[in-house]
């Protein structure tokens, strides 16, 4: 006759001993029962510990033979105990951060680049990701050599990757199939930029008054009515001609000039309007 | 069915003569009875491979000091993605006193989950009014240590990526500081000029 198990190996079988858990002390040392990730054995863990939803008028199964709490990923080899003696012998391999350089401000200085990179782990077919290989570069002209006319050259070669608020160039690559080539590249790309900028090309010297970025002072119609005004008051009050020098040395010019300046770079505002009109009172005597 | 019972039939006579073999050896007998115990089941055509495996001489790893500059790291964010809440609070957990005990200062935040929903119809042919809606949940949880050097940062990330529980992912983003090149310093042009000039003379 077929058995499930024959009567040889039923009799031979040894008994099931009681748990381990009733031979164990309370001040045991746990990282040596789960020293590392291992499924959750409830003949070992001495906890009475119930998962799983219940039938009517029931309560959650019991740890014995409980799939739920098989499946769901258990943190018993990482008691705070165990987690302080990993620490103890990882401390060796750490380096402490140098203590100069302890505020934002010190960092910048020092290390005006920034580096961004992106890992990523995850379970899947493949441990590789392909946004993995983009690298962002972050810089402060600021910090750069650069003088003015480089400045306003590097921020129209760049065009969008500048931004004024903070003063940021970002250059992210990803042109490349590793994460070096594309460091590397941010890094030519950005050497590029600083060189090209510093040169001046011919043709920009035929640059115009249209082409100009801001409002300049020098030869401007604003100047020149200035000029005009205060060398008639000058020619009616002295009788002599007077030199734009000497009336635009004075302090109501140069005051004035600022109001313009800020008036045409910065916009119009109602604090500016009125120091425009007083620039204008103090400057025809007026006030 | 057929290979169920040949083994069964196999392993019995096997069994018979194991039974000899152990009233004549009782040194060995011991480990042949363990031997047979544990491969009650596994197919017998493998017996022959079959060996205990001593643990090698584990070396522990040597602290090796080099000169060249360690890498310096003003941020790292490590974004914590699971389909589970308490298995990231007891991820959390676990990070963030592996950075206190290591002296690193840390942060967390959680990030507002994400449900990706789908709905496909129930039955494999016609009744279209009848559907099942299925829904992905990922929750997420962002640690964030300021001011790391290197050797810490390789440290903490391989000890906290090595004990990644299955089915949670995690993307680390690191920000690392580096000095001005050399080449940018100065530009090239008047150099060149230079050379030009004294090449010339």
């Amino acid at each position: 006759a077929t058995e499930r198990t024959p009567r040889n190996e039923r009799q031979m079988r040894r008994k099931a001993l009681p748990p381990r858990t009733e031979k164990m002390a309370v001040d045991q040392d746990w990282a040596s029962v789960y020293p590392v990730a291992a499924p959750f054995k409830p003949s070992a863990v001495p906890l009475p510990v119930r998962m799983g939803y219940p039938v009517k008028k029931g309560v959650p199964l019991a740890k014995e033979g409980n799939l739920e709490l098989l499946k769901i990923p258990n943190f018993l080899h990482l008691t705070p105990v165990a987690i302080k003696r990993h620490c103890e012998a990882l401390k060796d391999f750490c380096t402490e951060w140098p203590a100069a350089l302890d505020s934002d401000e010190k960092c910048e200085k020092h290390f005006p680049i920034e580096i961004d990179t992106a890992d990523y782990i995850s379970s899947g077919p493949s441990v590789r990701n392909p946004k993995a290989r983009v690298v962002t570069l972050r810089v402060k002209l600021s910090s750069l050599n650069l003088d003015d006319h480089a400045k306003k050259k590097l921020i129209k070669l760049v065009g969008e990757r500048y931004c004024k608020a903070t003063d940021e160039l970002t250059l992210r690559t990803d042109r490349c199939p590793l994460r070096r080539q594309n460091y590397d590249y941010a890094v030519y790309l950005l050497t590029v930029l600083f060189h090209e900028s510093w040169k001046t090309e011919d043709w920009e010297k035929s640059k115009t008054r249209a082409d100009m970025d801001e409002h300049v002072w020098e030869n401007s119609s604003s100047e020149k009515n200035l000029l005009r005004t205060l060398g008639r008051i000058w020619a009616t009050e002295e009788g002599t001609e007077a030199s734009p020098g000497h009336l635009l040395g004075t302090e109501e010019a140069a005051q004035y000039r600022e109001c313009v300046m800020h008036l045409k770079n910065q916009g119009e505002d109602d604090a500016a309007l009125a120091r425009y009109k007083d620039a204008v009172k103090r400057l025809l005597h007026v006030a | 069915m057929a290979a169920r019972a040949a083994s069964g039939a196999v392993s019995r006579r096997l069994w018979q003569g194991l039974g000899n073999l152990s009233t004549s050896n009782s040194k060995s007998s011991t480990t042949k009875n363990a031997v047979f115990l544990l491969s009650t089941g596994v197919k017998w055509a493998q017996f022959s491979h079959l060996h205990i495996d001593f643990p090698k001489e584990v070396t522990k790893p040597a602290i090796t000091v080099s000169d060249e500059p360690d890498t310096l790291y003003k941020r790292l964010s490590i974004l914590v993605k699971a389909h589970d809440k308490a298995v990231l609070d007891s991820y959390e957990f676990f990070a963030v006193l592996a950075a206190k005990e290591l002296g690193i200062s840390i942060k967390v935040h959680e990030p507002p989950r994400k449900i990706e929903r789908l709905t496909l119809l129930k039955s494999v042919h016609i009744f279209k009014k009848h559907r099942v809606q299925y829904e992905m949940r990922t929750l997420y949880r962002c640690l964030e240590l300021e001011r790391l050097t290197g050797c810490t940062a390789n440290v903490y990330l391989e000890y906290i990526q090595r004990n990644l529980p299955e089915g949670v992912a995690m993307e680390v983003t690191k920000t690392q500081l580096q000095p001005l090149p050399e080449h940018i310093r100065e530009p090239i042009w008047e150099k060149e000029v230079k050379d030009k000039e004294e090449s010339k003379a």
